[in-house]
């Protein structure tokens, strides 16, 4: 398991303390697998955890309650926030948001929403694109950016339902 | 007796137990395609463990229950129905950002005197989205070797920087890369003077 992975969960695992809608049962038990297993990592291999800072975008507007969590820590968002790979983004009841990925990318969070930002690339010019989302929970809308025109294969968004592939558009989602 | 009253609050406990996860875990997904701010209709592929829908027109919607499940044919939904429940997601997306190219003259940091022109709608811009993330790119063409064009790419893009610093945005704002001949517009051969890739853009999102 690679140390990503291994935050994904361990960040999974902290959003459950203010996520006030319930969750599945197993989804918890993988989390706190994850957790384990990243404690392992980072008392084992300190230092190699900061080595996922490549920017995938910024929070452009912020409206009630929302947090961005990264490398287990939670803070409140606020606009002009930096975004990274491996950083999830909640919104509470009263919560939206506005985000604006580096390829052009926008996209809204509704109250009650998750995203996870599994996995973010880039760099055309080395033709090293990926954007790989996961909607957990909520409402959100999207028009897609350079990746999707690019190379629209490395455009995958989950939802614990389905997976969303994506040619240039606009579209909505509803994970309820 | 107390054994009884003891089995009875482990049985309840299950069927709580049970009944947290069914409701936690039955989920749906629904997908509605809208047109692109340009007009056109793209198109999203919703797909699940058994198979995958297709909405390709504006206001088309799918729903999905589980990857074990198909996805549903797809049904246009009325404006209402989409405001109803996506109204917040809608007016919360932010515009894209804008993109502006500025030409230079051949081997020089001087702007085109029609590329000047174009400066007043990028302060625009950045003023209009109260921007705090411009990207400054520069680029040359493939006259001179490498290493000359990396630095006037540099140059370049550096010059750009001023300009808007002069114009009063704050320099915090403003992240500069080059690349040199490696990243041009149009595709020459070395040692091509092609106007088209002596070139700056400016993001402004």
């Amino acid at each position: 398991m690679s140390i990503f992975a291994c935050q994904l969960l361990a960040n999974r695992f902290s959003m459950l303390f203010f996520a006030d809608e319930t969750e599945c049962g197993a989804e918890r038990m993988k989390s706190i697998y994850g957790e384990l297993i990243c404690i392992f990592f980072l008392v084992f291999a300190p230092g190699y955890a900061g080595a996922q800072q490549d920017s995938a975008g910024f929070v452009k507007t912020v409206a009630g309650d929302v947090y961005i969590t990264s490398s287990q820590t939670t803070v409140k968002a606020v606009a002009n926030m930096r975004l990274s790979q491996g950083d999830s983004i909640q919104t509470g009841p009263n919560g939206s948001v506005g985000l604006i990925f580096d390829d052009d990318t926008v996209v809204a969070l509704g109250p009650n929403s998750e995203i996870a930002i599994e996995n973010f690339l880039f760099n055309p010019a080395e033709k090293q694109l990926s954007f790989v989302t996961r909607l957990i929970r909520g409402t959100f809308s999207f028009i897609s950016g350079q990746i999707a025109k690019l190379a629209p294969q490395k455009v995958v968004l989950q939802t614990p339902d389905a997976t969303l592939g994506v040619r240039g558009t606009k579209f909505l989602v509803k994970v309820d | 007796m107390i054994r009884a009253q003891w089995s009875k609050n482990i049985l309840l406990l299950i069927f709580l137990a049970l009944l947290f996860l069914l409701s936690g875990c039955a989920a749906k997904t629904t997908v509605v395609l809208l047109p692109d701010p340009d007009g056109k209709v793209g198109h999203v592929t919703v797909s699940t463990d058994v198979g995958s829908t297709d909405i390709t027109q504006a206001r088309e919607a799918t729903t999905v229950k589980g990857r074990e499940s198909l996805p549903t044919s797809p049904k246009i939904l009325s404006s209402d129905a989409i405001n109803a429940e996506f109204s917040r997601v809608l007016t919360m997306l932010p515009s894209q950002p804008v993109h502006f190219i500025l030409y230079f003259e051949g081997g020089s940091t001087d702007l085109t005197a029609e590329s000047r022109q174009t400066l007043p709608a990028i302060l625009e811009s950045i003023n209009n989205r109260k921007s705090q993330h411009i990207s400054v790119i520069g680029h040359s063409d493939t006259v001179g070797d490498n290493q000359y064009n990396l630095q006037l790419s540099q140059e370049r893009a550096a010059a750009i920087r001023r300009l808007l610093v002069q114009q009063g945005v704050a320099s915090t704002f403003i992240t500069s890369t080059s690349h040199g001949e490696e990243n041009p517009l149009v595709k020459t051969a070395d040692n091509v003077n092609e106007p088209k890739n002596r070139r700056v853009e400016v993001v402004v999102k």
